[in-house]
């Protein structure tokens, strides 16, 4: 009896101290919490469908950045991380722009990748006043205004597109010219500035556009691709631009090689990727094609950086494109966020970080990044230009 | 002349440069959706109902032949005997993925509903049920992009036609197609095989009193278009690579090409799927890319209001 009686007492005193014991955790985390508040930086892009690469290269570099910051722990917050997949289309970014603004905590977003998806996304974010700092949406009309929301760390396609038509034109002595766009907005875009900037230069430009397809979340039938080629090869142009993506670059490159084209071809930082050449069938067909990426500065990222990314990633940082400007972009963000830091509502804090960003000057491992008003970059970017190579994309120099 | 004259005259001469290029081009495209289209057609001949999860087993196709090629393929290009035989054993690799994934959906998606009278409307649910899991399922287990298949021979032009190259890529499409093609019309048209699906096709009821198994006779139907739908994935994805959505747009054509041509003629299928693969390769030179879908469609429309059951009609039960 006094045995049970024991045990009976020890049961009662046991869940009376865990019922004082939850509510005390509780309490201590609160105010750690509350000492310490958790911010989400968001990421939109593509995380998935058949541009999913050139996202991945950039998430990665953004919870590098934001794990880096928090290992620190000087910083008065703690950030976390929340993916928007986008797959890079302007149909699908809106929805996602909406459930980014909706998050409580969420104070600015890296990206969005894609410029037709950050045309498509951007009225939500910016009746939201929240700050999107794109690594990669680089069509020339998404800067404007005098205090754009949107703000990136590459040059617009005004300034690559004027520099591939330069490399072609002249560097290369192309006189006559192909240029392909792919129907979208960042394409078609990219390809304009190239006519018209090869047209200046001297060359004989023929515009075509083959819509995006449906192996690379586009609705044109790859087979467009065929009859594309043999008009190509019929039009004995030395030279094709094209202005799209690295899924239906890899596509044309296949149809082109199958036509016996052997003239010299050039994409844009939508074709930079090693995936091109994975999605080349045949591979080869991908080989001595010139790209461009309209990053300046150090392309990749190097040393430890270089390491950290990845064992996160578990590939490569050597052309992971955009990952250093989605580094820049994060962190730029965080020191914005670092200097205007007290307490205020998650209204005031946004529209508060936008300004700061317009102010800051950031020294980040692409170079210094400040911002117009319009959310280009102050600084004359430099482009660099690389080449398919054997089966991998060597840097060959820059603008 | 007038800007509108000026536009059909420079369009002519563009057509007269690259009339035979394009005319390969196009007949290989219309080879590929005619394979397909025999899947819809026999499919729809036996069952009265559209399988629209054909455009997985195309997907399945192109990844089984893909991982065969990837797991015998070395780094280096085969050419001669070594190309004729991969090539072989890629169509024969499509065809088992293509089969093995419709015997699957046959199985699990449609003779459940059959046994149980389902309305067809419950059919078509679950088709695009399976459909929608096909592809996502490869999506997750295989990534979503692009992949390349493995280099089985030199692309090379082998002969031209009035000047224009005709590549080894198209001569591949022709050959496999036409063969496979008319090994299916043969089977159908003269094997006991052939007798039952046509049987099935015209009266099952009947068919079934008059001894034939029903059941095995649907079966053996989804093998034989899921067979020619893999095969045509292998086909494709030497040109294009393989990706999970694969099959959405060829798919949708060749269900487009099967309706031209009369849905459940085998014959017509062809002629729909090769009519289709023409229009679109002479429609990026004569109009646009941007345009080809509204060609091919609008050609489908008005051969659909002067014929409604398809250029060749609908011939269920039959031959061909």
């Amino acid at each position: 009896m006094k045995f049970r009686l024991n045990k009976t007492v020890a049961a009662v005193t046991s869940g009376a101290l865990l019922l004082i014991a939850v509510p005390l955790a509780g309490f201590a985390t609160t105010s750690s919490a509350a000492a310490k508040p958790t911010y989400v930086i968001g990421y939109e892009g593509p995380l998935s469908g058949g541009n999913e690469q050139l996202g991945l290269n950039m998430i990665f570099a953004v919870q590098l950045a934001i794990n880096n910051a928090n290992a620190t722990g000087k910083l008065p917050f703690k950030l976390k991380l929340a993916q928007y997949d986008d797959q890079g289309s302007g149909t699908l970014s809106p929805a996602q722009a909406q459930a980014a603004v909706a998050n409580k905590k969420l104070v600015a977003i890296v990206g969005p990748a894609f410029s037709g998806a950050t045309k498509a996304a951007e009225p939500y974010y910016s009746a939201a006043h929240v700050a999107t700092v794109s690594p990669s949406a680089t069509a020339a009309a998404l800067a404007f205004g005098t205090k754009n929301n949107f703000m990136r760390v590459v040059a617009g396609d005004d300034v690559q597109g004027a520099a591939d038509a330069t490399f072609l034109v002249t560097t290369k002595g192309l006189k006559s010219l192909i240029v392909i766009n792919d129907g979208s907005f960042y394409g078609a875009g990219l390809a304009a500035v190239v006519a018209k900037s090869a047209t200046a230069d001297g060359a004989t430009v023929t515009p075509y556009t083959y819509p995006e397809t449906g192996s690379c979340g586009g609705t044109a039938s790859v087979s467009q691709y065929t009859a594309a080629a043999t008009q190509i090869v019929a039009d004995k142009a030395a030279g094709i631009f094209y202005g799209g993506y690295y899924c239906d670059f890899g596509l044309l490159l296949g149809a082109l090689s199958s036509a016996g084209y052997t003239g010299t071809i050039m994409s844009g930082d939508g074709s930079w990727s090693t995936a091109l050449i994975t999605g080349t069938s045949p591979a080869s067909a991908a080989n001595n094609v010139y790209l461009s990426e309209a990053g300046g500065g150090n392309a990749n990222l190097t040393g430890k950086l270089a390491s950290e990314y990845k064992a996160l990633s578990h590939f490569s940082a050597n052309n992971a494109t955009y990952a250093a400007q989605s580094y820049d972009a994060t962190n730029m963000i965080i020191a914005a966020l670092s200097d205007i830091m007290r307490p205020k509502s998650l209204t005031a804090l946004r529209g508060d970080l936008v300004t700061e960003l317009h102010k800051l000057t950031f020294h980040g491992v692409t170079g210094v990044i400040k911002f117009q008003g319009n959310g280009d970059l102050t600084r004359s970017s430099v482009v660099d230009f690389g080449q398919v190579q054997s089966g991998t994309i060597n840097s060959i120099g820059h603008s | 002349m007038g800007a509108f004259g000026h536009y059909l005259t420079s369009h002519f001469a563009t057509l007269r440069l690259e009339f035979w290029g394009l005319l390969v081009g196009g007949l290989a495209t219309g080879f590929i959706y005619g394979m397909v289209a025999i899947g819809y057609t026999l499919v729809y001949g036996v069952l009265r109902l559209i399988n629209f999860a054909h455009s997985e087993i195309f997907m399945c196709g192109g990844f089984a032949s893909y991982f065969v090629m990837k797991a015998i393929v070395g780094t280096s290009v085969p050419s001669g005997f070594a190309s004729i035989g991969l090539i072989t054993l890629g169509v024969v690799a499509g065809a088992a993925g293509g089969a093995i994934a419709a015997t699957a959906l046959e199985r699990v998606a449609y003779r459940p509903l059959r046994r149980r009278n389902a309305p067809k409307l419950a059919y078509l649910i679950s088709a695009i049920g399976a459909s929608y899991f096909m592809y996502n399922l490869a999506g997750k287990e295989f990534g979503r992009y692009n992949i390349a298949m493995p280099q089985l021979y030199l692309n090379h032009p082998v002969f031209s036609i009035f000047g224009a190259p005709v590549e080894l890529y198209y001569l591949v499409i022709l050959i496999a197609g036409l063969i496979m093609l008319i090994g299916l019309d043969r089977l159908v048209a003269t094997t006991k095989l052939g007798r039952s699906i046509r049987a099935v096709a015209q009266d099952a009821e009947t068919a079934s009193l008059m001894g034939v198994n029903i059941d095995r006779t649907i079966a053996l139907t989804f093998i034989l278009g899921g067979a020619l739908g893999g095969a045509a994935g292998f086909l494709f994805g030497l040109g294009s690579g393989v990706v999970y959505t694969m099959g959405f747009t060829p798919a949708l054509k060749a269900f487009t090409a099967a309706v031209l041509g009369g849905i459940g003629n085998l014959r017509g299928a062809v002629l729909g799927g090769l009519l289709l693969g023409l229009a679109e390769s002479f429609s990026v030179a004569f109009v646009q890319a941007a345009y080809i879908d509204v060609v091919a469609f609008g050609i489908l429309v008005l051969v659909l209001l002067v014929r409604p059951t398809g250029i060749l009609g609908e011939r269920l039960g039959r031959s061909a």
